[in-house]
């Protein structure tokens, strides 16, 4: 007999019925790592008009394409220099297992760039692994330290972050072991809510002071950065360059997490090239772009897209999802491990659990073992050098000496809702929608 | 700063320093040896004493805006005047002693040492406060101690309405009234080893435990775990 033709509801798919079940089960709402899974317009709907008759190319393999990216030229006596344009975003020692960190500082430290700290406090062993490290100032404030402050080359006022604007992360029971609800002062254990909002200051009038008080613990002497998530970005950004940041760290909705509702992560904020857009727009507007600097975050995954970023007036990018990821987070490996929690490789988005079956976002040792630091930190320096020479690529095929010097008039949209957000014209056409 | 400076009697007048200067000459006291400085006419200036690191006593003799004595260390700060918000942020050990009122979130996520207010305080006294002790000889406001996770919190008048949120651990006192528990706050019995610890922490400060009705206030431990037929608890907490 022939297999009957199955007719699927548009509008209660499959998984629209088990995501109600699901909390039919649990009588709340569903709680994930990894990020947004729904598909939203980004870096990929544009590409590069590379040089022809009307530009020269440099020599790919042969001319110097600067990579060099200074961030906190504004206040700060000692700004942050990196060789590299990308910069490892801020993920927890907590959420990640402490190889995971170590390992992400050392990768870094290789590509000569910066690391960051998480909702945690700073590991000692990865202020040894990382050359340049950013320590967050977090809502949460958990292990927060001004002995640790003092040892950081930047600050990084977290507001929110793109997986959950204007929402708290997780922590499930089950990852508070006794060393993260040591550093956390916490009860072992306990599901920890991190709180979405700042304990001491309400608003920018007050951030303004809070940064004068950061400023004074650490003698001016290293850059504030101020990460948002990407929601109402233009306002966003000129308060906080209101408030006194150095550097706006932006990142947009396709932004991972380790664990918090998934409804943010679906439902709240803009993609990340629309709020790259906004950001350079805002600065502008204000006249301060070129004196702050703007990081773009969120679903950075290639070169192409390190290059489409700088091009549209990043100065830099910010990854964490795709580091995890070259180290071998949904690698095929240890395949019935990721059966056993429910899923399988590419498709692995339980982080919140803390049974990560490669032993990045894990606190048990016996996961953690599979993440050897040596190698894993390969990986990632890897991963980082293939999308710096994938940007020079770009950059030098647009005939530019610097990967700074790519700018917006190098590019063009393949769909109208990039060029409508990117305000860039359909490629072969005059036409930009909304604009024209 | 001067040698000389550091001889003569140590008084440090605000008047036409900037915060960055009267900071930096603090640091330089406590990095030669000074015990104590007299700070004059702070005029309400945010960010007094920030993140020294020593067991300085700074007596600042007037008003101070935010932050005062924040990420400090160690430090012994006497404020003769009301303080602006989040008095002793962060302070990781030492002591500030502030002998009028505070406004908003005093000694928000400090880790340690002992803030002391001899006036009320404003709301979110105490927030997220992750250790040492906090006293607050008049009343708090609304949401103090939210999100408290450790650490001694004496409350010596009345307290706001939301006391103690969502706190995970730590310990509670109102000698007042208590306008409303937040969620996951509940009243415990007072023991013998909390009347003696607070007489401990009381003392110093010239106020006696019986003069006030001490109410303790802990974690229930309702909200460490969810449960689904908790539906309101979880709905109505913050």
């Amino acid at each position: 007999m022939d297999d009957p033709i199955l007719h699927t509801s548009s509008t209660f798919n499959p998984q629209v019925i088990a995501a109600i079940q699901e909390r039919a089960e649990l009588g709340r709402y569903m709680i994930r790592g990894f990020g947004a899974f729904r598909n939203v317009p980004r870096l990929d709907d544009l590409v590069f008009l590379t040089a022809s008759m009307t530009r020269l190319p440099l020599e790919g393999y042969r001319e110097k394409c600067d990579t060099r990216t200074v961030l906190g030229t504004r206040f700060a006596k000692r700004p942050m220099e990196l060789e590299i344009p990308i910069t490892v975003a801020g993920m927890s020692f907590g959420a990640l297992s402490k190889n995971a960190k170590v390992a992400l500082g050392q990768a870094a430290t290789w590509l000569g760039t910066s690391t960051t700290t998480g909702d945690g406090g700073m590991l000692p062993a990865e202020r040894d692994a990382s050359a340049k490290l950013v320590y967050q100032c977090l809502p949460s404030r958990y292990g927060f330290n001004p002995k640790d402050l003092k040892k950081a080359d930047a600050i990084e006022i977290v507001i929110g972050q793109g997986a959950k604007p204007g929402g708290g992360g997780l922590l499930m029971g089950q990852k508070v072991n006794a060393v993260v609800a040591g550093m956390r002062t916490l009860p072992e254990g306990v599901d920890q809510r991190s709180p979405s909002r700042h304990p001491d200051w309400i608003g920018p009038d007050d951030l303004r002071i809070k940064i004068e008080e950061l400023r004074e613990a650490t003698d001016w002497e290293i850059p504030i950065y101020i990460k948002m998530g990407a929601t109402r970005v233009k306002d966003d950004v000129k308060l906080a360059v209101k408030a006194g940041a150095d550097v706006i760290v932006l990142d947009g909705m396709e932004g991972g997490t380790a664990a918090t509702q998934s409804i943010f992560q679906e439902h709240s904020g803009i993609p990340t090239l629309p709020a790259l857009v906004q950001a350079v727009e805002a600065l502008k507007e204000i006249g301060v772009y070129g004196e702050v600097q703007l990081v773009i975050s969120g679903g950075i995954r290639s070169g192409p897209d390190v290059a489409k970023a700088l091009a549209l007036g990043a100065d830099a990018v910010s990854i964490g999802t795709s580091a995890l990821i070259a180290m071998g987070c949904n690698k095929p490996v240890y395949i019935e491990d990721y059966q056993a929690l429910g899923t399988e490789p590419y498709h692995c988005h339980h982080c919140h659990t803390g049974r990560c079956p490669v032993g990045i976002t894990t606190q048990d040792e016996d996961l953690m073992a599979r993440l050897p630091i040596e190698e894993a930190s390969t990986h990632v320096a890897n991963y980082l050098q293939s999308m710096v020479m994938e940007a020079q690529s770009l950059a030098r095929s647009c005939g530019k000496s610097s990967v700074h010097n790519l700018e917006r008039e190098d590019l063009v949209a393949l769909t109208l809702e990039a060029s409508a957000m990117a305000k860039l014209p359909l490629a072969g056409t005059d036409f930009i929608l909304g604009q024209s | 700063m001067t040698e000389s400076l550091i001889l003569s009697p140590p008084t440090l007048d605000c008047t036409g320093l900037t915060t960055r200067e009267i900071n930096q000459q603090l640091k330089k006291l406590a990095a030669a040896g000074a015990d104590t400085v007299d700070l004059l006419n702070p005029q309400g200036r945010h960010n007094l004493a920030v993140a020294i690191e020593a067991p300085l006593k700074v007596r600042i003799r007037g008003p101070v805006g935010y932050y005062c004595g924040g990420l400090s260390e160690g430090v012994d700060i006497e404020v003769d005047g009301p303080c602006g918000w989040s008095v002793g942020e962060n302070l990781m050990a030492g002591r500030i002693l502030v002998k009028g009122n505070a406004s908003a979130c005093a000694a928000a996520s400090a880790h340690g040492g002992t803030v002391c207010i001899l006036g009320s305080a404003g709301p979110r006294a105490g927030i997220s406060l992750k250790g040492g002790t906090l006293i607050v000889q008049g009343n708090v406001g609304h949401s103090s101690a939210f999100m408290m996770q450790a650490g001694t919190f004496i409350i010596c008048g009345d307290a706001g309405h939301s006391l103690g949120d969502s706190l995970y651990d730590g310990t509670i006192y109102v000698g007042g009234e208590i306008a409303s528990l937040g969620a996951d706050a509940q009243l415990a019995p007072m023991t013998d080893e909390d009347n003696a610890l607070l007489e401990q922490q009381l003392s110093p400060y010239g106020l006696a435990t019986q003069d006030y009705a001490f109410k303790k206030i802990v974690c229930a431990k309702q909200l460490y775990h969810f449960k689904a037929q908790d539906f309101s608890k979880f709905k109505d907490a913050y």
